[in-house]
């Protein structure tokens, strides 16, 4: 009895008690440190297969890689030179400059075993400059953000889980609107969208910036579907996220992003 | 205290049944995966009373909870009401053959999940009933190796 109320104290009254968090951080790594022991198996078969690629696999890999390297190089000539022009207009406008962004690579070593959420440990954590509310990269956009930061391991919520939102803009008309996550891994929502308003599929949504929590500018998901019932006033939106969340384990956290120096932790 | 209990059986499952929920799986299918944990914990109380009861099964939700990432004290309230209901009719369902026991396994899974869904509700933590429902059917159709398993064990590293 005494226990069962000290269950329902601690989750209605003190979840948020910087105890129940000093705890709760304190298991993000042993839970990360465990099942790594428990995947390694499963990470030591992965290896041994990586070793025994063929000799020609692997020089057609160097290959696409070199050639991709030399497309961006290319395309990050351009990027340079816009950098410094858009720099030079900001100033004539007073604003403040956007400084680059630091990154911090990281890899998705666990996935929580809570079916309704979608949660994942990463393998960096306060002593790499990991902390809560930082955005997470995938290779195409926006992923999720830190929600709770161990020593050496932090987990992320992902975009797509029910209990999050974000702040968007469409690129392509500027519209803001917020892509709420859906529960599954690959659609967003977005709701209380005028029925009239200017969006369509193919759209790209990019972070808006607002609530100063995102940077500007990532991308996160593309438009799928509009869905308009005839007599509602709102349209309800999908759009699939820019990443696949469910494949590939390479993220990037943000860790320091210069628009919003004052970001306040969740 | 004249010979050695091995106590440190119940917990070393309890563990293994935990570290089982680390086991990866793609994303759509972890709500397919049995909750082994609550199952052995279901099993020692129902073997051993005296020892595994309501403390073990708020220790094994707070572990859980810790491993899920989710806030803590969300499983911990079902299973102790699961574990209590045991416990009032450890005796009736230990007479039991494997089906009626299969479905009190059912009930109490039941229970436990459908109070940590209400709990979820009321915390607005995401819940996923249908997954939690399939999660259920999973687990009550591993209750019967698990009970093997874990008789067979009990009895060679002799528990009491």
């Amino acid at each position: 009895m005494v226990l069962l109320l000290l269950c329902l104290a601690i989750l209605f009254i003190f979840r948020d008690h910087p105890r129940m968090t000093t705890v709760q951080r304190g298991a993000v790594d042993v839970v990360a440190f465990t099942s790594n022991i428990v995947l390694a198996p499963f990470d030591a078969w992965d290896s041994l297969l990586d070793s025994v690629r063929s000799r020609t696999a692997l020089q057609d890999e160097v290959l696409r890689l070199q050639q991709e390297n030399r497309v961006l190089k290319g395309q990050a000539q351009r990027l340079a030179s816009l950098l410094s022009e858009n720099a030079r207009y900001k100033a004539l406008l007073n604003s403040a400059r956007d400084i680059e962004d630091e990154l911090i690579a990281a890899q998705i070593s666990s996935v929580s075993p809570d079916p309704a959420r979608h949660l994942v440990m990463l393998d960096k954590g306060a002593a790499d400059g990991v902390e809560e509310g930082q955005p997470v990269l995938g290779a195409e956009g926006l992923i999720g953000q830190i929600v709770l930061v161990g020593e050496y391991n932090s987990r992320a919520l992902l975009i797509t889980d029910s209990a999050h939102a974000l702040p968007v803009q469409v690129n392509r008309s500027g519209l803001r609107a917020i892509a709420e996550g859906s529960g599954d891994i690959d659609r967003l929502v977005i709701r209380h969208l005028a029925a009239t308003t200017d969006i369509r599929a193919g759209d790209l949504l990019v972070t808006s910036g607002l609530g100063g929590r995102f940077p500007h500018g990532y991308p996160v998901a593309r438009v799928t579907n509009v869905e308009i019932a005839a007599g509602d006033a709102f349209a309800v939106v999908s759009a699939a996220p820019a990443s696949a969340l469910d494949r590939g384990r390479h993220v990037l956290v943000v860790a320091q992003s210069s628009q919003f120096e004052g970001a306040i932790a969740p | 205290m004249t010979r050695a209990q091995a106590v440190w059986v119940i917990y070393a499952s309890l563990a293994g049944a935990l570290l089982f929920t680390l086991l990866p799986l793609p994303m759509d299918w972890r709500g397919l995966r049995p909750d082994v944990a609550a199952l052995a914990l279901f099993y020692w109380v129902l073997a051993l009373p005296h020892r595994v009861g309501v403390a073990t099964a708020f220790t094994v939700g707070v572990a859980q909870d810790l491993i899920e990432g989710a806030p803590l004290g969300l499983s911990s309230p079902g299973l102790m009401l699961a574990t209590l209901l045991l416990l009032f009719n450890y005796q009736r369902i230990r007479q039991f053959d494997l089906l009626q026991q299969s479905l009190a396994i059912l009930v109490l899974m039941l229970i436990s999940s459908g109070i940590e869904q209400w709990l979820r509700n009321g915390i607005a933590v995401p819940a996923a009933p249908w997954a939690g429902v399939a999660g259920i059917i999973c687990s009550v159709l591993c209750w019967v190796p698990i009970r093997t398993i874990l008789r067979h064990s009990r009895r060679y590293y002799e528990v009491y």
